[in-house]
């Protein structure tokens, strides 16, 4: 009896996700309200490249246990944070989207199998995917930007994210055997989006 | 405490939700929903590719498990080698019809509720889903923003597997099965409409 | 100009205190930095986030004042219903700086024209920036006192307003400004937000929460509006500093919780939460009477204001409850020599802000 109205919310929120978006369209400056802190967060988001390896990885690190998993809450959006920092030093990488996109098929594959890590390859896989992630977000500061206040709302912003999908793919995965196989599902999907794009950037490289 | 539980299917869906949403208010936001929207739809708008989706649902639901499982985890990742085939620009042969004939040849097996061996399902969905894949390559290169297109078109297609298997779950009925049968048959006819489109006997 | 453009006009403003304080973007920035760092705080283990954090309480106020701003002036004069003979009455330094009216207005200099809807909307300056980082636009109405709008660089979009009748465009302009001005005043008010946060580590969640939450809504609802309305006066700075020793109270409250004692607002937290929403209503007028608002919308502006902070609020307390689970699901909780770590951090970052105010 639980099961229908839970699929039926998780289909309206998909379809709202995706009926809002032809809506707002209509793009304008994040950066003249609520400051940049703000900015810094929402800046993420605004690239599916990102936010997708993220749910990725927080799936993946439910698929190792809680016990495991929350080690990625720490790690995660430290490196966010240092990425961002390195970022004022530091040039981008020129095989950042490169990497990119790699950690977009690599997570999602390694969803798709449900792969059972050791904690380092976790932890390794977050690292390297929070200093890129806050690199490529700190590179997208300009002049004018407070960048205390935009890389704190990166962190925040990427700690409220991986602390969110992680713990609600936890508390999924309990329970009926279908479930495990729509987050694999879900992964083999982010890996497909992963590896045509990356095959993509490998014929025409794609900006960012 | 423990009374606000809350649900985390709902918050899962929630989360989601948020996600493309977000992008809207980008500044580079245009280009990101642009994508999103194009590739929702391009699945959508070629009804040989919706039908032939619905079909693998279905199909899925009929044989039941391990296949159930097996083909929703499988079927990403063989399109997306099809779809690599795309972007690369390889010329692959006889796209259109062979798309069509698998909406047939999946359609007739739901219809008459075959049950071959799971490696036989495989090849048959594999092979369709490579030439599905291809298609969707070929326009990836001329999205606004390619991420978002794959994104747009990948939760398309990922909502008709759901649409499928929900339908398919039917079969648990004895009324249930002959509708999913029907639909099979239904779904047969459209292949065979689209075939003959293809190789240009009507349109 | 579209609706979701127009949400720029409440930008900045829900941050500076004084009018002079908004001409400085340092002032606003000072204040928004700690407040985003509140949920890091709170759910603790962020050794880096508590560092930002400390850096961001530090630095940035020295740098508050560094900006000195000058001055231009335009003052229109409204000589029939709806038209306007505007002057400069202080040249601007930058001849480019040129003031952007509502579009149902056309500007040609000196004359502007209104028609029925009267000067309503959103007023900016078009060449805001390092010359010239802030304008005001006086406006002489036919009959009722003289209105100043300032628009600076920090703060880069005004609102005119009148009383609205039965002028549809008039009430959505007005909801859609207050409603963003009340959500952007409390997401960029961490002193509320760490209050908020306070109560409900404090009150862990359930009915009693809804309680309590709700009591400190009815409380500083009230005191809003008494103070928007003139009904009472508190100078600002024993006011701020009263709003830092709340949360250093709260502070302490969680720490007696955590020790077992049965503290004030555990016994009572609907009476304790509705005594400093009352003292923190106080707080969130400062930033709606700053605008000078007109009297004749008053009122409404005080509703639409005070709905947006109650969205904010209720934002953070979701986004706030659902980390909360997310970390009990992810079994990411604080080790017990760490529990009482949030509590301290509250409590000295408030006792900073304490001794900063007094």
């Amino acid at each position: 009896m639980m099961r229908g109205p839970r699929l039926l919310a998780t289909a309206a929120a998909l379809a709202c996700a995706v009926a809002f978006v032809p809506d707002t369209a209509h793009a304008h400056l994040v950066d003249t309200r609520l400051g940049d802190f703000y900015s810094g967060a929402l800046h993420p988001l605004t690239d599916l490249q990102q936010v997708l390896p993220w749910i990725a990885l927080a799936v993946l690190a439910a698929f190792q246990g809680a016990q495991r998993a929350r080690w990625i809450i720490l790690v995660f959006p430290l490196a966010l944070a240092i990425g961002g920092i390195a970022s004022l030093a530091v040039p981008l990488p020129s095989f950042g989207p490169l990497l990119g996109l790699v950690l977009v098929a690599v997570t999602g594959l390694a969803v798709a199998a449900a792969a059972r890590l050791p904690l380092g390859v976790l932890l390794a896989i977050a690292v390297v995917m929070g200093l890129l992630h806050g690199a490529q977000n700190g590179a997208a500061m300009v002049a004018t930007t407070d960048r205390l206040l935009f890389l704190s709302g990166m962190t925040a912003v990427g700690y409220g994210v991986i602390t969110l999908a992680t713990g609600s793919a936890i508390a999924f995965l309990h329970g009926a055997p279908w479930r495990p196989i729509a987050l694999r599902a879900g992964g083999s999907w982010v890996a497909a989006v992963g590896i045509m794009v990356l095959g993509l950037h490998l014929v025409r490289p794609v900006a960012g | 405490m423990n009374r606000l539980v809350l649900n985390p299917a709902v918050v899962l869906a929630a989360l989601f939700a948020a996600i493309p949403l977000a992008p809207a208010f980008a500044h580079t936001g245009s280009g990101v929903s642009l994508g999103l929207e194009s590739g929702f739809l391009h699945p959508l708008t070629g009804p040989d590719h919706l039908v032939a989706m619905v079909a693998v649902g279905l199909w899925g639901a009929q044989l039941g498990n391990p296949a159930i499982w097996v083909l929703p985890i499988t079927f990403p990742l063989v399109m997306a080698v099809g779809g690599l085939l795309g972007v690369l620009g390889m010329p692959l042969p006889f796209v259109e019809p062979i798309i069509a004939v698998s909406g047939i040849a999946l359609g007739t097996m739901v219809a008459f509720s075959v049950r071959p061996p799971l490696w036989v399902a495989a090849t048959l969905v594999g092979v369709f889903a490579i030439f599905h894949g291809y298609a969707h390559g070929r326009e990836l290169p001329e999205a606004a923003d390619a991420i978002a297109f794959a994104v747009g078109f990948v939760i398309a297609t990922g909502l008709l597997h759901l649409t499928g298997i929900l339908i398919g779950v039917l079969v648990g009925y004895e009324a249930g099965a002959k509708v999913v049968r029907a639909c099979g048959a239904a779904i047969g006819c459209v292949g065979v409409y689209f075939l003959l489109g293809a190789v240009g006997v009507i349109g | 100009m579209s609706g979701r453009a127009f949400i720029a006009r409440a930008a900045t403003a829900g941050t500076s205190a004084k009018p002079d304080a908004a001409t400085s973007p340092a002032g606003g920035v000072r204040l928004g930095g700690r407040a985003l760092l509140a949920p890091f705080a709170a759910l603790g283990g962020l050794a880096a986030a508590l560092l930002c954090l400390v850096v961001g309480l530090l630095v940035p106020a020295t740098m508050a004042r560094a900006h000195e701003a000058t001055m231009a002036v335009i003052t229109l004069r409204e000589i029939a219903p709806g038209r306007f003979i505007g002057q400069w009455t202080m040249p601007p330094v930058d001849l480019s700086l040129q003031p952007i009216f509502p579009p149902h207005c056309t500007w040609e200099p000196p004359e502007l024209v209104c028609g029925a809807r009267g000067l309503t909307g959103q007023l900016s300056f078009m060449g805001l920036g390092s010359k010239q980082s802030v304008a005001t636009i006086r406006v002489i109405p036919h009959e009722g006192p003289m209105e100043v709008y300032t628009v600076s660089a920090a703060k880069p979009t005004v609102m005119a307003a009148r009383d609205p009748g039965t002028d549809l465009a008039v009430w959505r302009d007005l909801a859609e400004t207050y409603v963003n001005l009340g959500i952007d005043h409390i997401l960029r008010g961490i002193d509320h937000l760490l209050f908020v946060l306070g109560l409900i580590w404090l009150v862990k969640g359930g009915w009693k929460l809804v309680k309590t939450i709700t009591a400190f809504t009815v409380g500083h609802s009230i005191s809003l509006a008494a103070a928007t309305f003139g009904w009472v006066g508190v100078p600002e700075r024993p006011l701020n500093a009263a709003i830092a020793l709340s949360i250093v109270f709260v502070g302490v409250e969680i720490v007696k919780l955590q020790r077992g004692e049965v503290g004030l607002t555990a016994r009572y937290p609907w009476t304790v939460a509705f005594a400093f929403g009352l003292l923190h209503g106080l707080g969130f007028a400062t930033a709606l009477t700053t605008l000078g608002i007109p009297q004749a919308t008053l009122p409404i502006a005080l509703l639409f204001f005070n709905v947006g902070v109650e969205i904010g609020q209720l934002t953070f307390v979701a986004v706030v409850l659902a980390l909360l689970w997310a970390h009990r699901q992810a079994q990411a909780l604080l080790p017990r020599w760490g529990a009482a770590i949030p509590a301290y951090v509250i409590g000295s970052v408030a006792s900073y802000w304490f001794l900063l105010r007094i």
